[in-house]
């Protein structure tokens, strides 16, 4: 049985008055409990890093050699106020989509292209515009790039798409990124490898396989953990690349 | 009740929870969405559409939580029922706030790639075997299907075309829901390890819904309803006369595992099934008004003598024949027919005022 003192509410009815404080008091509760729970939740977010959009230096025009294995890089010719020539730089296209098919044509060869650059500390990379602007043949004999092995290292990190990592999205690493950067893998976005130990002052490298081909569904099924994998490292046009040996990458 | 469907029939108290409601995740949103920016100050600040995704996904989250902790406080406290009364509007946005969150995920996580949508949701990560790295999306769109199919059913015209016991189970679908929504969450964006402040919240929130849980089987095993006890074939004696007050019932458990409720109503006794046909709601806990029992859940009536609902509503349960052995009220075990008038019986006056 219902205490007797016991207010009684019914829905289509007004409230009873010794209820009312009551059910003031709990209103007011849940108001301040909803903001409460957001400010715990919102104000302990880490901070996504130095990444992002270049969109402060506007489009990019930039020269150079591209190379097409293991992934498209553009070693820079004739840079801008942004990007100095002698640097060497990842390319990916609009969304989750690289620019093999769109560079091609060009391996070895010089081209002018546009598009906006992404940053991370020493990590750079051109979204190539689409349109024919984007990719333009240009003039003049292409320089070789200097290849200097440093050897075959074992490291441990995380594999990521070079583009959200380089702050397409921030953050753009980790689990909760993970089937993104899966996505952008699929799409032939190039993978970097974020070594938690820099090897001779590297923490990026470009993750490549000793055949040349995009990285498959071993590798991917990897992205977002923390692993260890064993590679050959060299410094392409002063860009470090990993050519990863997929048989040794463990997650940790 | 009802006796015709309409989309939600309003009344002040309504309009006030809604009010309520909406104030508190609109607050929720804007601190999230449009505060902590400026309080973090990142040098380059979290993308919007990760900020909105993050915003409505832990809105979401803590709407769950506080829709699960409803039901055992208003077990443990019942000043607590008026936030049941209109819970399922609340079930509802929460629904809505799910899907947002889900749309800014597809939207941004899922979309500008070679895969259409949602078979890269499907088909991106398959990695079932991990702990760290499990689809945990997987989860999230489950929990998320469930509380559409409870959004879609929450109106009464369901749990009439189910019926109340079909509606009642499938309702309880919230708690795989939320247990989905735990795997989700912890599988997801906790595996990263520096939402320390998620981490913090979610442990408590999850913990507390746990214990309320807890608290309520503890009191409702402590301070549950008496059984009956047999008293000749067929009739079972289910309280006496003067514990039920003028205006009041008291429940009693038959052998049958059925609970009834004995009314006293202007001195006499009548016995009708504990359980509303709205959505078994505790009779017994009612009161009569206006010559009524009235549901403690949701309000509705039936006249304590035949189990039926005022005219024009149609809504009836079981009525228990019943007689007075000295001061025992007797119950027939079976129960009549719902809507079948039984005649008061007369019986000694739980007190003095109420002769
Ligand atoms: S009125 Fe809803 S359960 Fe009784």
């Amino acid at each position: 049985m219902s205490d007797k003192e016991d207010p009684f509410f019914v829905g289509y009815l007004p409230a009873p008055k010794s209820l009312r404080w009551f059910l003031a008091g709990v209103s007011l509760l849940l108001i301040l409990a909803f903001p409460l729970f957001s400010w715990a939740v919102s104000v302990t977010q880490e901070d996504p890093g130095p990444s992002g959009y270049r969109f402060d230096f506007g489009r990019q025009t930039l020269t150079g050699t591209i190379t097409l294995a293991p992934y498209p890089t553009l070693h820079v010719t004739e840079g801008s106020e942004l990007v100095a020539a002698g640097e060497t730089i990842l390319l990916a296209g609009v969304g989750k989509f690289g620019v093999a098919n769109r560079v091609s044509d060009f391996d070895g060869a010089l081209a002018t292209l546009q598009g906006i650059i992404l940053d991370r500390g020493d990590l750079r990379m051109l979204q190539v515009a689409g349109g024919r602007r984007g990719v333009m043949a240009a003039e003049g004999e292409a320089p070789t790039l200097d290849i200097e092995p440093l050897g075959r290292w074992r490291l441990s990190g995380e594999i990521c798409d070079g583009k959200c990592l380089a702050g397409a999205m921030r953050p753009g690493t980790g689990i909760g990124h993970r089937a993104c950067a899966q996505l952008c893998l699929v799409g032939e976005v190039p993978p970097v490898f974020v070594a938690s130990e820099p090897i001779n002052g590297h923490e990026f490298f470009l993750i490549g396989t000793a055949d040349g081909a995009p990285i498959g569904r071993d590798l991917i099924d990897f992205v977002g953990l923390y692993v260890e994998a064993e590679g050959e490292i060299s410094l392409r046009g002063g860009m470090p690349v990993l050519i990863i040996d997929p048989e040794t990458v463990e997650s940790l | 009740m009802s006796v015709k469907y309409i989309p939600v029939q309003w009344n002040p108290n309504k309009y006030v929870y809604d009010a309520v409601m909406l104030a508190a995740v609109a607050a929720f949103l804007w601190f999230f969405m449009f505060v902590s920016p400026d309080l973090l100050a990142h040098d380059r600040p979290i993308t919007g559409q990760i900020r909105t995704a993050r915003a409505f996904g832990a809105c979401a989250f803590f709407m769950l939580t506080v829709i699960l902790c409803i039901g055992p406080l208003a077990r443990l406290d019942a000043r607590f029922l008026p936030l049941l009364y209109n819970r399922r509007h609340f079930g509802v946005m929460a629904f809505f706030i799910a899907l947002t969150h889900a749309y800014a995920i597809l939207g941004w996580y899922f979309s500008f790639t070679p895969i259409e949508t949602y078979e890269a949701l499907l088909s991106t990560n398959t990695s079932f075997d991990r702990v760290r790295g499990f689809p945990f999306e997987i989860l999230g769109l489950f929990a998320l299907l469930c509380l559409g199919v409870l959004a879609l059913t929450s109106h009464d015209f369901w749990m009439k075309f189910l019926t109340p016991p079909i509606w009642k189970a499938l309702h309880f679908l919230i708690y795989a829901a939320y247990a989905a929504v735990i795997g989700h969450v912890a599988l997801g964006v906790l595996q990263d390890g520096h939402a320390t402040g998620l981490t913090v919240a979610f442990g408590l929130s999850g913990a507390l819904v746990i214990a309320l849980h807890l608290a309520a089987v503890m009191k409702d095993r402590r301070a549950g309803d008496p059984a009956a006890s047999i008293a000749q074939d067929g009739w079972e004696v289910a309280c006496h006369a003067d514990q039920v007050e003028e205006g009041f019932g008291k429940v009693a458990v038959l052998s049958t595992g059925e609970r009834v409720a004995v009314f006293r109503q202007e001195g006499k006794l009548s016995a009708i099934s504990n359980a509303c046909s709205h959505q078994n709601g505790p009779l017994g806990e009612g009161r009569i008004i206006d010559c009524l029992v009235t549901c403690p859940w949701h309000g509705f009536q039936y006249n304590v003598t035949n189990g039926r609902s005022p005219e024009p509503f149609t809504e009836t349960v079981p009525t228990y024949d019943l007689r007075i052995d000295g001061a025992k009220v007797l119950i027939r075990s079976e129960p009549n027919p719902p809507g079948t008038y039984v005649e008061p019986v007369a019986a000694t006056p739980a007190n003095k005022d109420t002769v």
